[in-house]
């Protein structure tokens, strides 16, 4: 913790060192043509980043600015929680590359629970993931995970279930509230809340 | 001299730039350590015992990193205290750059205190904490109770909040705080929250000058998170 806190300090001063110090020399030759970073190509590559969070929603309760439909086909209390790290497979696709995610729908009292490492499920399935609307549109992003449908454990071990999980990040590091977050459940077996915003909790896209 | 003088203009706006920068690390730092555990009952009276069940306990998180912990229980009975189903646990949190949280969830159904004392159809206790370069905070949104009656009298009709820290005596028995809600943190660079959905204390008169003591308790529903620095 110490050590952070002394990081904190420490790597603005040496910037600050260092800057003030190019600036006062007598430097005469300055390149003036636009400086491209090295990966500039205009092709967007697989983020790779981390998403977290939990909480409650009540669908229906549709987040329509990020594409809810307007029907959900399972409504009721939904708990969860995830946490999903990001990659690329060998080909470049966006992979889930380790990750848990529980949801909880009580209506029914159904529990999901899926495992991810080293990109698939516990069925041997890859889980992909594709990041949604990452513009600046300042609306947040969305993440999508099973973009082929994966494989969840219902209720234990007592039986298998196709699902696919929608989180939109909607007031990524502004005041909380400033949007409310949304996630979307959608199961083979048990229907679609469509994109809910939450009751309460936090979705977070905290990066690489 | 428009050489010498553009020379001390880069230099000040170097050093302008430094200071803001500097600022905006200081202003900007978010929480560097996080928390979270759920649990859906607790048992602990004279008669009866049962532990914090069942348990997600966030791991440790450091870095900028990310976690997540559950569990479920199908039902629990301890004789004379407390019978419930459908018990789930979720606790996560993540440490960011701009942000750092942590959330977690407790539930339980079908829930039965003292005998019929206080039942609910289902109790949900949901709690987060936050803190990004504006500040911490938390709550505990979406905390709610589902049909709870406390000694004969309906609270809540349907899927419904109580007032955080409702107290309700128990005559005979002690006293049961709804939505007990315990906050921490300075709300600047920390901030933290517990809240216990059932609360009951139980009591025995005969304490000191002739005051009640707490003989036991029994929690359904406790969800806890919190950021620090």
């Amino acid at each position: 913790m110490m050590r952070e806190q002394r990081n904190v300090i420490v790597w603005p001063s040496l910037l600050a060192a260092a800057l003030v110090a190019a600036a006062c020399s007598d430097q005469t030759n300055l390149n003036m043509a636009p400086h491209r970073p090295s990966f500039w190509g205009g092709v967007e590559e697989c983020p790779t980043g981390k998403w977290t969070g939990g909480g409650r929603m009540d669908p229906p309760n549709p987040d329509f600015d990020d594409g809810a439909t307007g029907t959900s086909t399972l409504e009721g209390k939904v708990t969860f929680g995830f946490n999903v790290f990001l990659g690329s497979d060998g080909d470049g696709r966006c992979i889930v590359t380790k990750g848990e995610i529980e949801v909880n729908h009580h209506p029914s009292h159904t529990s999901w629970h899926v495992s991810i490492h080293n990109g698939q499920d516990a069925y041997g399935e890859t889980v992909f993931a594709e990041l949604i609307d990452p513009d600046a549109s300042g609306r947040g992003a969305c993440l999508l995970v099973g973009v082929d449908p994966i494989t969840a454990r219902v209720d234990g071990n007592k039986g298998t279930d196709q699902v696919q999980m929608e989180l939109c990040d909607n007031d990524r590091g502004a005041p909380q509230n400033s949007r409310t977050d949304a996630m979307r459940w959608i199961s083979t077996g048990y229907g679609d809340t469509d994109l809910t915003y939450l009751t309460g909790g936090n979705i977070v896209d905290h990066g690489s | 001299m428009n050489s010498m003088r553009m020379h001390w203009v880069n230099c000040l706006a170097a050093f302008g730039l430094v200071v803001g920068l500097t600022a905006g690390f200081m202003g900007a730092s978010v929480a560097q350590s996080v928390a979270g555990q759920a649990y859906s009952t607790y048992v602990n009276t004279p008669a009866a015992s049962s532990g914090q069940a069942p348990l997600a306990v966030l791991p440790a998180v450091s870095g900028t990193d990310g976690a997540e912990a559950d569990a479920q229980g199908s039902a629990l009975s301890v004789p004379d205290a407390l019978s419930s189903d459908f018990l789930n646990s979720i606790t996560s949190g993540e440490i960011g750059t701009t942000e750092s949280g942590a959330q977690s969830t407790a539930s339980a159904a079908h829930i039965n205190i003292l005998n019929g004392l206080i039942t609910a159809d289902e109790v949900i206790a949901n709690v987060m904490s936050r803190s990004t370069a504006s500040g911490a905070a938390s709550n505990a949104d979406g905390s709610t109770f589902q049909n709870l009656v406390v000694a004969g009298v309906p609270v809540t009709w349907g899927d419904d909040v109580v007032a955080p820290n409702t107290n309700m005596d128990l005559p005979g028995v002690g006293y049961v705080v709804l939505n007990e809600q315990i906050p921490s943190g300075d709300g600047v660079t920390s901030s933290g929250m517990t809240v216990n959905m059932i609360h009951v204390y139980l009591q025995s008169a005969g304490g000191l000058l002739g005051g009640a003591t707490t003989t036991g308790e029994i929690i359904v529903g406790s969800a806890s998170s919190s950021v620090g620095p």
